[in-house]
């Protein structure tokens, strides 16, 4: 374990983008605390308790192409007209598919252990066989920097959740404050590498474990199946179906892949991967437009069911890390605390 | 990484044959292009159109020849309406078989009861076309299939042959005057193909009917793991990834279905 201050200690997104990696660090703009990739004049906010994006929006990007391929689109003066292609004509016979895999190696610098543990969930989900290609080759090679939290805010429920400690293999340097100092705990052999580069000021020999923050809320939670459609869902006459919650979540992954292509060269197909949100009505819509989730309250359960019982079940995980995100960016202030959590004792 | 890795990158595939069934709905025979699907009944397949998009649909056809696949398409939204314009010739994307296939090994030796209804019955196709081709491996076969009108019935010079070598029941809820056959809803005629003892029904239809017969069926004395139901959700990856697909119980359909017995699964997760 090593000491330093904090002018040494923001060094290391710098020292980690030398070698090789694209960080991607906590930076304040708007009043609100967001993950961006880093620059050197980036704004670092080590203060922050809540980001309103997390290392999800990095490995499962939204927006992400799949593969591209010729299609036989022409724009008309009528309109757009899509011929299929058939083997006798000038088209390709197969339909040739051109992918790329992501390159290159990601580095979080600066997130909580909520977020470690979102990764970890993330990983259980699309590691899972077969493996998703484009998350695999973004997460392989990857680092984190894990700076523990002191203190939740009002929304913080990591602690109940049972997230606050960084598992082994998603935190390569383990970092905590401790007044002015940053103790500097790496962990991994890449974090050494990267830890060995700051000019440390201090060496300390003891080791540095998890600790749990302060947490406002004590609470334990109990969500199997029947359990979340019984218990009471309040304030949900105010809710928007924004889908905040989705978007805000580290761990919602749920996604809609749709062919895109633009007017001006309409035979260039790509695959997109977009993220789709359990709140919106087409989620659940099949052939026909039967819908499965129909009202508010049946989208609202479903969000915990998935978060809780179906992963518990499908990827032996809980999916809901407790960072409170959910609950601190709904408009209408709908708090599944109320739902999931009961009173200890 | 190799294209043959990724499960996203779809092979290519020829439409050979395109069969109007009834108003609504086609078959498309599609011939894999320099590739073998090595499916089973009640797997399903991702079929894309260029420049449309991709939309899951069951196997139809026969497993026994591996080289072909027939996909019976209704119109209802953007990429079955585009499939009915394609003519042979014309190439698609395929990517598949996933998804667990209807339990063979359970239903050899015992009495089989077919159940579709709409369109549903495409996804039965193909086992039916199994059952067929290994009839003497099975006891009792009963099929019954339900429709609404008599415009609806797909497979309709199929329906002798199968009568061949299974009990065939048709059935129309809003038949015409001169329908010489059974009339009603297929729950109303569940008495006369419900044998009991071990026998497997397997079940594929919308949402609202399947719960209504998987209900009927347990109240007439089968059990929940003899009954098994082919689900429908409109997977996006076909693999687990995009959890469009799951259902009450938290399992997924594309990964750990379509096929699920009613033990595995309750009747809210089938629809209402």
């Amino acid at each position: 374990m090593i000491r330093v201050k904090l002018g040494e200690f923001l060094r290391l997104p710098s020292i980690l983008a030398g070698m090789g990696y694209s960080v991607v660090v906590p930076t304040e703009g708007n009043g609100v605390t967001k993950f961006e990739g880093y620059s050197p004049d980036s704004a670092i906010d080590l203060d922050y308790v809540r980001a309103i994006n997390a290392p999800r929006d990095f490995l499962l990007p939204d927006g992400e192409r799949l593969y591209r391929y010729r299609s036989t689109a022409t724009v008309t003066s009528y309109g757009l007209k899509i011929r299929f292609p058939t083997v006798e004509g000038p088209c390709p016979v197969t339909i040739n598919a051109e992918y790329t895999a992501p390159g290159g190696r990601l580095a979080f610098f600066a997130i909580h252990p909520c977020h470690a543990n979102s990764i970890r969930y993330l990983d259980r989900v699309m590691l899972s066989d077969p493996a998703d290609p484009y998350y695999k080759a973004r997460r392989e090679g990857m680092l984190t920097v894990v700076l523990e939290c002191e203190e939740g805010d009002d929304y913080c429920f990591c602690v109940p959740a049972g997230s606050w400690r960084a598992e082994e293999g998603y935190c390569d340097i383990l970092v905590r404050r401790s007044g002015e100092w940053f103790l500097v705990q790496p962990i991994s052999e890449a974090g050494r590498e990267a830890a060995s580069k700051l000019n440390a000021q201090e060496e300390d020999a003891g080791s540095l474990e998890g600790k749990p923050p302060k947490m406002k809320s004590s609470f334990s939670i109990l969500a199997s199946e029947g359990e979340i459609d019984r218990a009471p869902a309040e304030g949900l006459d105010s809710c928007t179906l924004c889908a905040a919650c989705t978007v805000t979540c580290p761990t919602c992954y749920c996604s809609d892949i749709e062919d895109r292509f633009n007017l001006v060269d309409p035979s260039n197909v790509e695959r997109v991967r977009r993220r789709m949100s359990c709140q919106r009505k087409c989620y659940s819509m099949i052939a026909g437009g039967t819908i499965f989730l129909k009202t508010k309250e049946e989208r609202y359960r479903w969000r915990l069911k998935h978060k809780f019982p179906f992963s518990e079940k499908a990827f032996g995980m809980s999916g809901c890390v407790g960072c409170g995100n959910c609950i601190a960016f709904c408009p209408a202030g709908i708090d599944m605390r109320k739902t999931v959590g009961r009173d200890q004792g | 990484m190799k294209t043959e890795e990724n499960p996203y990158i779809p092979k290519s595939a020829t439409v050979v044959a395109v069969k109007n069934e009834s108003l609504e709905t086609k078959t498309l025979r599609l011939r894999l292009y320099n590739w073998r699907a090595q499916f089973q009944p009640g797997q399903f397949v991702q079929l894309l159109l260029p420049g449309v998009g991709e939309a899951p649909f069951c196997i139809a056809s026969s497993p026994s020849d591996q080289k072909h696949m027939d996909l019976t398409i209704i119109r209802r939204g953007l990429v079955t309406i585009a499939s009915h314009y394609m003519r042979p010739g014309d190439v698609v994307g395929i990517r598949g078989p996933f998804g667990r296939p209807f339990p063979i090994s359970r239903m050899v030796g015992k009495d089989l009861l077919i159940v579709g209804t709409g369109i549903g019955i495409a996804a039965l196709r193909s086992l039916i076309l199994f059952v067929a081709e290994h009839r003497e491996e099975f006891g009792e076969v009963d099929l019954l299939y339900g429709a609404r009108f008599p415009e609806d019935l797909v497979y309709r010079d199929e329906m002798k042959p199968w009568a061949e070598k299974m009990n065939v029941k048709v059935t129309l809820s809003k038949a015409s005057p001169e329908w010489g056959g059974l009339r009603g809803r297929v729950t109303d005629h569940l008495g006369g193909v419900v044998r009991g003892g071990e026998q497997v029904a397997v079940l594929c239809g919308s949402p609202m009917v399947m719960h209504s017969i998987s209900a009927e069926l347990l109240k007439r004395g089968l059990k929940a793991d003899q009954v098994f139901v082919s689900l429908e959700r409109h997977m996006k990856c076909g693999i687990g990834k995009c959890a469009r697909c799951l259902i009450p119980g938290g399992w997924h359909v594309c990964r750990d279905g379509p096929v699920f017995s009613l033990d595995e699964i309750s009747l809210e997760a089938i629809g209402e």
